[in-house]
C-alpha cells in the first residue's frame, strides 16, 4: 500500500480545527497505517476492561442494602440512604478529620524532609560514606507495619526506651505509655511514618538530581556562587517537575492513606485521634458485614480524591509554567 | 475508501459489540448466586434406610466420593488423609474431601459466584449466612429422613431446635453447643478463673481478695514486697474489653437478665461499678500496668509465659494452656493457682460462662453438594460416640486405652510424642485437632485432653458455670440501624471502661460513666434493648426455660 497517499492534505493551518467527520476519517486511516503497533495496546485495554471497569459494577452496592447472600442484583435498591447515615454518622466524621490532620502533618513534614535528606546526600563527597546513609535511609521502608508497629508499641510502653530515656534526661517524673495519650498520636503517626519513608522518598529526586549537567556547576563557581546559592538556583530548579509529579501522587492519596500504621497503633484509648477513613471502611466492611455503608464510604473518598487529583495538577502546573505533569 | 470505512465501521461496531458482551457475560457470572436447587441422589442401588444402623455402615457405593469442604478460617489444616484420624475417617466412609479454606472475602467470593463447595464451615452464627441459611443450604432435617435417619440418634435435639430457621428446618449443626444437659452433668470445664502465682501466694501469707477492700490492700502489699512484678493483668483489651467487661460481670455474679425478664445493662450494674472504681483505685496506686490497655494478645501471653503478673483475671484458660505451662515447666512451686479472688458485694454467686448452645463452628450442607446422602453419613459418622473417640483420642489399642471406668488414656508412646514432640505428635496423630463436631463432653473423658497447668484452675470452676443461652444470638441484625448504633456504643464502651480505670480522680470516673450513658440515649439503645428482649423471649421459648 502507498502509505503517502493516504496522508491528508495540509491546506489548513495544523491547530484549526477540522470538521468532525474529517477528524474520525483520519483518525482511521492513521489507525489503520499502524494497526500493528495500535493493536499492541489491546491486551492493556481488555485487561482494564475487566480488572478495571467492569469491577465499578459492584459499587451499586452503595446504592442497595447488601449482605453476603444476596447478589449484586437481587439486593434492595435503597437509593442515597447509606449516604444519608454517613452525613450524620459522627465516628465517620471523627475518622475524616483525623485523616486529614495525620495526613496534612505528613504532607507538611514528610514532603520537604526527603528533599532535604536527597540534597544533603547528593552533597556528600565520599562515595563511601554516601552509600552508607543512603542504605540507611531506606532500611525502615522495607520493615511492614506490623514489624515496625510492634517495635514501637513496645518503645513507647512504660518499661521501653522512649519512658527510660524521659526518666533519665528527668523530663518525666512517672513513666506512662505514649500510645495511651490521644492527644500525641496524631505526631507518633507522622513522625514514625517519615521515619519509615523518608529515606526512601529521596530515591527519585537523587535520580533526577544525577541527570543535570555538571557544567552549570562549574559554571556557577566560577561566578562565584556558594553551596547554598547552587543548590537554590540549580539544584531546585531542575527537580521542579518531579516535586510537582511527587505532590500530585501525594495529595490525590490523602484520603487513602495510613491504613496499616492505624491498624497496628490504634488502640481502645488513642481510637477517637487515631481511627482514620480506611480502617473505618476496613472496621464497617470486614468486621461487621456493612458492605453497603463501607462501599458508600468508599466510593465518597474516590470521588474527593479525584477531585483533590485534578486540583493539585492544576496548581503545580501553574508553578510549572501552564505545563501539566499529567 | 469510503468502502473501507464502512468495513472497518462494521468491525467496530462488531468489536464494541463483542467487548459488551464479554462485560455481560462476566458481569452476570457475578450475579447469578446460590439459587441453585439441590441435587437429588438415588440411594436404591446403594443401601436401604435404617433408622437402627448409621447409614455409613450400610452404604455399599464402591467408587470413592469426592467432596470439596471450605472452612472459613486461613489456619485450618487443608490435609486429609494422612494423619491417624483422618485417615480413618477417609477409609470407613470411603470418601476423599478436599479442603479449601479462606477468610470472609473468599467466603462472599463463593456467595456471589454461586459455585459453592460441597459443605461449608463457617463461625460467626449472627452472621445473614446464617440467618438464609435457607437459600443455599440442604436442611439437615430432611437429609436425615431421607438418607441416614440415624442423624437424629447422635444430634442434640437442643442443639437443631436451636438452629431451627423461620420454615421450621434446621440447615446447619455446630460444634461445642453445650446444652442445659451438658451443663448439668458437670462434664464442661470452666474456663475463667481469677489466678495468683503460688509463691507470692505463699509469701503473703494466702490473704483473702473478696472485698474491695481487701483487693486494694492485697495489691498494695504484692507492689511493696515484689517490686518487679505487675500485681494485676487480665487478657488483651479488644472487642468486649479483654477480661474486664462480661468475663468480670460474669465472676461476680452481676444478673443476666431484668426481674422481668428483659435484657438488663450489665455495664451499669453497680456491683460491677463498686470494682471497676476498686480497679481505678488500684489503678491510680501503680498495681495495674498502663501497658496492659495497649498490649496485643502475644504481648499479654509473653508476659503469662514468663510470670511477669503477680495475679491475673484470666478467660480462656485452655488458650493460655501452653503459656501456662511452660511458666510451671520451667519455675516449680511458682505456678498459676486458681483462688476465689474478686466477690460480689451485693452477695450474688459467680455465673461463669461457657461455650454455650451456639456453639463455634457451623457446619453446612450445600445445595450444590455432589452427594448429599455421602454427607449427611460424615455428619452423623463424625456426631457418633465412635467418630467423637476417633477426633479426640484417636483409635482404641493404637493410640489409646479404655479404662473399665469408661474414662480413656493416651497409650505411653503418644502420650509422650503429646509432652515432648508436638508437632510430630500433631502431623501424625492430629487429635483434638480435627474438631468439625467435636464437644466437651467428649474432652471430659479422658485427663490427657488438657495441659497439666490449667487442671487446678478447672477443678476451681466446678459448680460456677452458668448458662447464657438466653443472651446468645441477641444482637440486632446486621445491615440495620440498630446495629450500626450498637458497634458504636461497643466501640465507646471499650474506650470508656478503659478511661473509667485509668480516670485521674472520682470525678472524672464519674464523667466518664455520664459521657457514656448520654451516649447510650444518642444511639438508639431504647429499640436495641427492645429488640435484644424479645430475641432473649424466642430463644427462652426455643429452649422451653421460663
Amino acid at each position: 500500500m502507498n502509505k503517502t497517499a493516504v496522508v491528508p492534505s495540509t491546506s489548513m493551518p495544523p491547530n484549526a480545527k477540522k470538521p468532525m467527520g474529517q477528524r474520525i476519517k483520519d483518525f482511521v486511516i492513521d489507525y489503520k497505517r499502524q494497526w500493528e503497533i495500535q493493536s499492541m495496546i489491546l491486551p492493556g485495554i481488555i485487561f482494564m476492561i475487566i480488572f478495571c471497569y467492569i469491577p465499578i459494577y459492584g459499587l451499586t452496592i452503595a446504592f442497595k442494602n447488601y449482605t453476603v447472600i444476596d447478589t449484586l442484583s437481587s439486593a434492595p435498591w435503597v437509593g442515597l440512604d447509606n449516604f444519608k447515615i454517613i452525613l450524620s454518622d459522627e465516628y465517620f466524621w471523627d475518622a475524616v478529620v483525623n485523616t486529614l490532620g495525620i495526613s496534612f502533618l505528613k504532607l507538611g513534614i514528610g514532603f520537604i524532609i526527603p528533599i532535604i535528606l536527597a540534597i544533603m546526600i547528593y552533597e556528600l563527597n565520599m562515595g563511601r560514606f554516601k552509600k552508607f546513609v543512603q542504605t540507611i535511609s531506606y532500611l525502615p521502608h522495607f520493615l511492614s507495619w506490623i514489624v515496625l508497629g510492634g517495635m514501637l508499641i513496645t518503645w513507647f510502653s512504660t518499661s521501653g526506651l522512649f519512658n527510660e530515656l524521659l526518666l533519665n534526661l528527668g523530663l518525666i517524673s512517672k513513666p506512662s505509655n505514649i500510645l495511651l495519650d490521644s492527644g500525641k498520636y496524631w505526631w507518633i503517626a507522622t513522625l514514625s511514618d517519615i521515619w519509615k519513608e523518608a529515606g526512601w522518598g529521596t530515591i527519585l529526586y537523587l535520580a533526577i538530581m544525577s541527570k543535570i549537567d555538571p557544567t552549570y556547576y562549574e559554571a556557577a563557581k566560577i561566578d562565584g556562587a556558594s553551596r547554598l546559592r547552587q543548590i537554590w538556583n540549580i539544584t531546585l530548579p531542575n527537580m521542579k517537575s518531579i516535586i510537582s509529579l511527587n505532590l500530585i501522587l501525594t495529595v490525590s492519596g490523602l484520603l487513602g492513606s495510613n491504613l496499616d500504621q492505624t491498624l497496628v497503633l490504634m488502640n481502645s484509648q488513642n481510637r477517637a485521634r487515631a481511627e482514620v477513613i480506611n480502617s473505618y471502611v476496613y472496621r464497617m466492611g470486614m468486621t461487621q458485614g456493612d458492605f453497603s455503608y463501607a462501599t458508600a464510604v468508599g466510593l465518597g473518598v474516590s470521588i474527593v480524591s479525584v477531585i483533590l487529583l485534578v486540583t493539585a495538577n492544576k496548581i503545580t502546573s501553574k508553578l510549572n509554567d501552564n505545563q501539566s505533569v499529567l | 475508501m469510503i468502502k473501507m470505512n464502512k468495513v472497518l465501521g462494521k468491525k467496530g461496531v462488531k468489536l464494541a459489540l463483542l467487548l459488551m458482551t464479554a462485560m455481560l457475560v462476566v458481569a452476570g457470572c457475578s450475579s447469578n448466586g446460590g439459587s441453585k436447587k439441590g441435587s437429588d441422589v438415588s440411594i436404591e442401588d446403594r443401601y436401604t434406610v435404617d433408622p437402627e444402623t448409621p447409614a455409613w455402615q450400610l452404604d455399599k457405593k464402591s467408587e470413592s466420593t469426592e467432596l470439596t469442604w471450605y472452612v472459613n478460617a486461613d489456619w485450618w489444616n487443608t490435609d486429609f488423609g494422612k494423619d491417624v484420624v483422618t485417615k480413618k475417617i477417609k477409609e470407613d466412609l470411603n470418601i476423599d474431601i478436599k479442603f479449601i479454606t479462606g477468610d470472609d472475602t473468599k467466603l462472599n467470593t463463593f456467595f456471589a459466584g454461586g459455585d459453592m463447595p460441597d459443605l461449608l464451615t463457617i463461625f460467626d452464627s449472627n452472621s445473614p449466612v446464617v440467618q438464609k441459611a435457607a437459600t443455599w443450604a440442604l436442611p439437615l432435617n430432611d437429609l436425615a429422613e431421607k438418607y441416614d435417619p440415624y442423624f437424629n440418634k447422635v444430634a442434640a435435639a437442643d442443639t437443631l431446635n436451636w438452629f431451627q430457621l423461620k420454615d421450621g428446618k434446621t440447615y446447619g449443626y455446630p460444634n461445642y453447643s453445650n446444652t442445659q444437659a451438658d451443663y448439668d452433668s458437670g462434664n464442661i470445664p470452666a474456663k475463667t478463673a481469677f489466678v495468683i502465682r503460688k509463691d507470692v501466694y505463699e509469701a503473703l501469707g494466702s490473704p483473702s481478695f473478696g472485698t474491695p477492700e481487701e483487693f486494694k490492700s492485697v495489691m498494695n502489699q504484692i507492689k511493696t514486697q515484689f517490686p518487679d512484678m505487675i500485681p494485676f493483668g487480665f487478657n488483651s483489651i479488644g472487642e468486649g474489653t479483654g477480661s474486664l467487661g462480661d468475663v468480670l460481670q460474669d465472676f461476680i455474679g452481676v444478673p443476666l437478665e431484668t426481674e422481668d425478664g428483659k435484657f438488663y445493662n450489665r455495664n451499669l450494674d453497680e456491683d460491677y461499678l463498686t470494682w471497676l472504681r476498686t480497679l481505678n483505685a488500684v489503678y491510680r496506686d501503680g498495681a495495674i500496668s498502663d501497658d496492659s490497655f495497649a498490649d496485643d494478645g502475644t504481648g499479654f501471653e509473653e508476659k503469662v509465659k514468663s510470670g511477669k503478673y503477680a495475679t491475673m483475671l484470666l478467660d480462656g484458660t485452655p488458650q493460655q494452656g501452653g503459656n501456662l505451662q511452660i511458666f510451671m515447666s520451667a519455675n516449680p512451686g511458682k505456678e498459676y493457682i486458681a483462688i476465689d479472688g474478686p466477690q460480689s458485694t451485693v452477695g450474688h454467686q459467680p455465673t461463669l460462662n461457657q461455650s454455650g448452645i451456639t456453639g463455634w463452628m457451623i457446619s453446612y450442607i450445600t445445595k450444590d453438594c455432589k452427594d448429599p446422602a455421602k454427607a449427611i453419613q460424615i455428619f452423623t459418622y463424625l456426631l457418633s460416640e465412635e467418630g467423637q473417640k476417633l477426633m479426640n483420642y484417636g483409635i482404641e489399642g493404637e493410640t489409646y486405652k479404655a479404662n473399665s471406668d469408661g474414662t480413656v488414656e493416651l497409650l505411653p508412646e503418644v502420650k509422650d510424642l503429646q509432652l515432648n514432640n508436638a508437632d510430630k505428635f500433631k502431623k501424625d496423630y492430629r487429635m483434638g485437632e480435627f474438631m468439625f463436631f467435636g464437644h466437651d463432653r467428649h474432652k471430659a473423658l479422658s485427663k490427657d485432653a488438657f495441659p497439666e497447668s490449667i487442671k487446678q484452675m478447672q477443678e476451681w470452676g466446678q459448680g460456677k458455670l452458668k448458662p447464657h443461652f438466653i443472651l446468645e444470638n441477641i444482637n440486632p441484625d446486621q445491615g440495620t440501624a440498630e446495629a450500626r448504633g450498637l458497634t458504636a456504643i461497643n466501640t465507646t464502651w471499650n474506650t470508656t471502661m478503659v478511661s473509667m480505670i485509668r480516670a485521674k480522680d472520682d470525678a472524672a470516673f464519674d464523667s466518664t460513666l455520664a459521657d457514656y450513658k448520654a451516649f447510650l440515649d444518642k444511639n438508639s439503645w431504647d429499640k436495641i434493648v427492645e429488640i435484644r428482649s424479645e430475641k432473649m423471649k424466642a430463644n427462652k421459648e426455643k429452649l422451653g426455660i421460663k
